[in-house]
């Protein structure tokens, strides 16, 4: 009997730590819990993220859920959108997690009828905050609620903020959102506390597919790397990251998303834009242009209103 | 790579797939309004102390009372403009917490930190106005005049770093032309504190300096104007050019800022310029009129018509395509 | 308006959870007008506080927001 369970132990692969707790009643938390349920140790002063691989995603919306349980989370846009299986609608204040759901059009516009039998016409993308390496959030927040953490993640402060609003319209992601009840901004943390805990992310802890993945961003983008060769080389011709390094999703000076994504469609087709720009890039010219104007009618009123009288 | 049809090319809005057409961005949570008088009343009070100094330097006819007057009216910034900066936090008591940190990066917290300068000088200028001859208090004079400089130049920067407020986001509108909206604001700023000067020069019957004024204020309008043209112009070329046909677009921005903002008062201290001088002081008031009100239409107008923006994927998603990236230098 | 008193067993940022005498958990939203700071929440889920929320149901939540907080008693 104990050899079958050791057996059938190694066959699905579980972390030899993991054989030092074999009950279901814990005492405590497992010390770094992180290492049996993801392979990563979390240790300050490294970068953690996520790869979300949409091509494994199921739609089955754990991720939402575990979420909003971890985070404490309301229920937020109560009813029914009406369009596909996404009553979530979007991130928000109140939803850090979003699972889109998207089926697929013909290239007619109209819905796809001739599918082959049993094949999926939906693509399923679990959308979070993207953890920018140069967050415009952050880079706009002028409380500094905002804060890069030790685990290279973003976090709003909630005993600092006080509800400027400035980082929503700065997010090029439309992630960050202002809870109007509470008059604090509010977005995903990673899961600030469980990284301090040794925990891996409620999210990417409960996805059954692994279609989330937490871990060290060089890791987590060369496994990315890795899993685009391969669904290319099976004719997945769309296949390609959102938010490696300097390309699609990290243009414009923002480097790379901690949180990044596998896509097999126009990354519009998710609501994500192709081309983001990091808008601190844009305060030195506005001022200059700003107060070159403000020196030129300057002089124009010095000569204006001194001339002919002296 | 994709299987979808493709963005039209050229300017026009995106046209492909989108996300069931729903917002790919947050808009500003500011009340338009409120933020938009925040912004009037701040180029309002940076420019006229601006304004202050420079004729404390040229000397035009009643240059003291000119500057008087500018001294006070930069009142308006630390007053009423920082009560309705407060008044739009969701956590108005933690205002303070602006004051932690300086960021570069931040336009609103560049912005908190010259306000604070702006509002320290100002009040310096007037303290020494009002109570620099009051026995024992003379000491405010020299105090004051070591403010202006200080007040002048911190006025220039607060008439115009709102525009860099609102590039330095990712709402379309206002990340489309960083230099033109820099530009447009702070020409508005100018020509606003011109026209509130010049009226209340006419008030008392110092219709030479208001003419110069007004002269000052036609050359910033027609600043504003090319702006206002270069605003458009580059709108159009990213896709954006449908922000101006909303409601708010079309009243605010064409109707109350181009046209009564910037049209009527530049045709008005035009024609006056040409007239006899007596002739034209009815035309000078109404134009000082239609600039106040055309500079508080701009800020709420582009407010409001980022935010569309902001909330209509097309335009957002159109905006956010790789050949409107800024050029690699 | 309406009063909820019960066990502080879940908090985060200015959210927690309040289990009530009932057995019943209801989710709470610390107001920007309330008294109390995010901050001094954690402090009462560890002790295990009882409290009383004075609260109105959250528009399109479902939650309740918090304008005053009162300690009744700190249980070990
Ligand atoms: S995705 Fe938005 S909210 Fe998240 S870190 Fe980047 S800018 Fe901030
Ligand atoms: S709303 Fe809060 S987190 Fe956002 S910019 Fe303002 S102070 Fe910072």
């Amino acid at each position: 009997m104990s050899v079958t369970a050791e057996r059938s132990v190694q066959a699905v692969h579980v972390h030899p730590r993991a054989r030092d707790y074999p009950g279901s009643f814990l005492d405590g938390v497992i010390p770094n819990e992180s290492e049996l349920t993801c392979g990563t140790r979390i240790e300050p002063g490294k970068s953690y993220g996520f790869f979300t691989d949409t091509t494994l995603c199921i739609g089955c919306k754990a991720c939402e859920v575990a979420c909003k349980e971890w985070n404490a989370l309301p229920a937020d846009s109560v009813g029914f959108t009406g369009m596909s299986y996404d009553n979530t609608g979007g991130l928000s204040a109140n939803t850090w997690r979003h699972v889109a759901f998207i089926e697929k059009r013909g290239p007619t516009g109209t819905r796809q009828t001739d599918q082959d039998a049993f094949q999926s016409g939906w693509l399923m993308m679990s959308d979070v905050c993207k953890h920018c390496h140069n967050a415009p959030c952050l880079e706009a927040c002028p409380t500094g609620a905002l804060f890069r953490t030790e685990f290279d993640t973003v976090v709003v402060q909630q005993d600092i903020c006080n509800g400027c609003g400035y980082c929503v319209p700065a997010c090029p992601f439309g992630v960050v959102d202002l809870n109007p009840l509470d008059g604090k901004a509010h977005k995903c943390t990673l899961c600030y506390d469980r990284l301090k805990g040794g925990l891996e992310p409620a999210c990417a802890k409960a996805c059954p597919t692994d279609s989330i993945q937490f871990g060290e961003v060089p890791e987590l983008q060369a496994r990315a790397e890795q899993r685009v060769e391969q669904l290319q080389s099976l004719g997945v011709a769309g296949a390609h990251l959102y938010g490696a390094p300097g390309g699609e999703g990290a243009t414009g000076g923002l480097g790379h998303l901690n949180a990044f994504f596998l896509l097999t469609e126009r990354p519009e087709t998710y609501g994500l834009p192709p081309a983001p720009t990091r808008p601190a890039n844009r305060v030195a010219p506005g001022l200059l242009a700003g107060l070159a104007t403000m020196a030129g009618l300057a002089l124009g009123a010095l000569a204006l209103l001194g001339g002919g009288r002296r | 790579m994709h299987d979808m049809p493709g963005p039209a090319q050229g300017g026009s809005a995106y046209d492909g797939p989108t996300y069931y057409d729903r917002p790919s961005l947050k808009p500003a949570p500011f009340n338009t309004t409120v933020v938009g008088g925040y912004i009037f009343l701040a180029g309002l009070a940076g420019a006229a102390q601006m304004l202050a100094a420079l004729v404390r330097r040229a000397r035009p006819p009643g240059f003291r009372r000119v500057a008087r007057t500018g001294h006070a009216l930069s009142l308006l910034a630390p007053t009423l403009g920082a009560g309705l900066l407060i008044y739009d936090l969701h956590t108005p008591q933690r205002f303070a917490n602006m004051l932690r940190i300086f960021r570069r990066t931040s336009p609103m917290s560049i912005g908190t930190w010259v306000l604070m300068a702006f509002s320290g000088s100002s009040l310096a200028t007037v303290a020494a106005d009002w109570l620099g001859r009051v026995p024992g208090l003379r000491w405010l004079r020299p105090l004051g005049r070591a403010a202006e400089l200080p007040a002048a130049v911190s006025g220039a920067a607060l008439g115009t770093y709102t525009a860099s407020l609102l590039s330095a986001t990712s709402t379309p509108l206002w990340a489309a032309t960083p230099r033109a909206l820099a530009v447009r604001f702070g020409a508005s700023s100018v020509a606003s504190a011109c026209a509130a000067l010049s009226l209340a020069e006419r008030r008392a019957d110092n219709h030479r300096t208001a003419r110069d004024l007004d002269t000052l204020a036609l050359a910033a309008l027609g600043v504003e104007l090319a702006a206002s043209l270069a605003c458009r112009r580059r709108w159009r070329a990213v896709g954006l050019g449908a922000a101006e046909d909303t409601v708010s677009g079309k009243v605010l921005l064409e109707g109350g800022a181009d046209l009564v903002g910037t049209a009527l008062p530049i045709a008005l201290h035009a024609a006056a310029l040409a007239a006899p001088p007596a002739a034209s002081r009815r035309g000078s008031a109404l134009g000082s009129f239609a600039t106040l009100i055309g500079s508080l239409c701009l800020r709420i107008g582009v407010l409001e018509a980022g935010d569309a923006t902001a909330l209509r994927p097309r335009e957002s998603l159109g905006f956010a395509q790789p050949r409107n990236l800024p050029r690699q230098r | 308006m309406r009063t909820l008193e019960g066990i502080v067993t879940v908090v985060q940022e200015g959210r927690f959870l309040l289990t009530t005498d009932d057995g019943s958990t209801h989710l709470l939203i610390l107001s920007h007008a309330a008294a109390a700071e995010p901050h001094q929440l954690a402090a009462l889920q560890r002790a295990q506080s009882r409290v009383r929320a004075t609260c109105r149901p959250a528009p399109d939540l479902i939650g309740w927001v918090v304008r005053r907080l009162d300690v009744l008693e700190a249980t070990a």
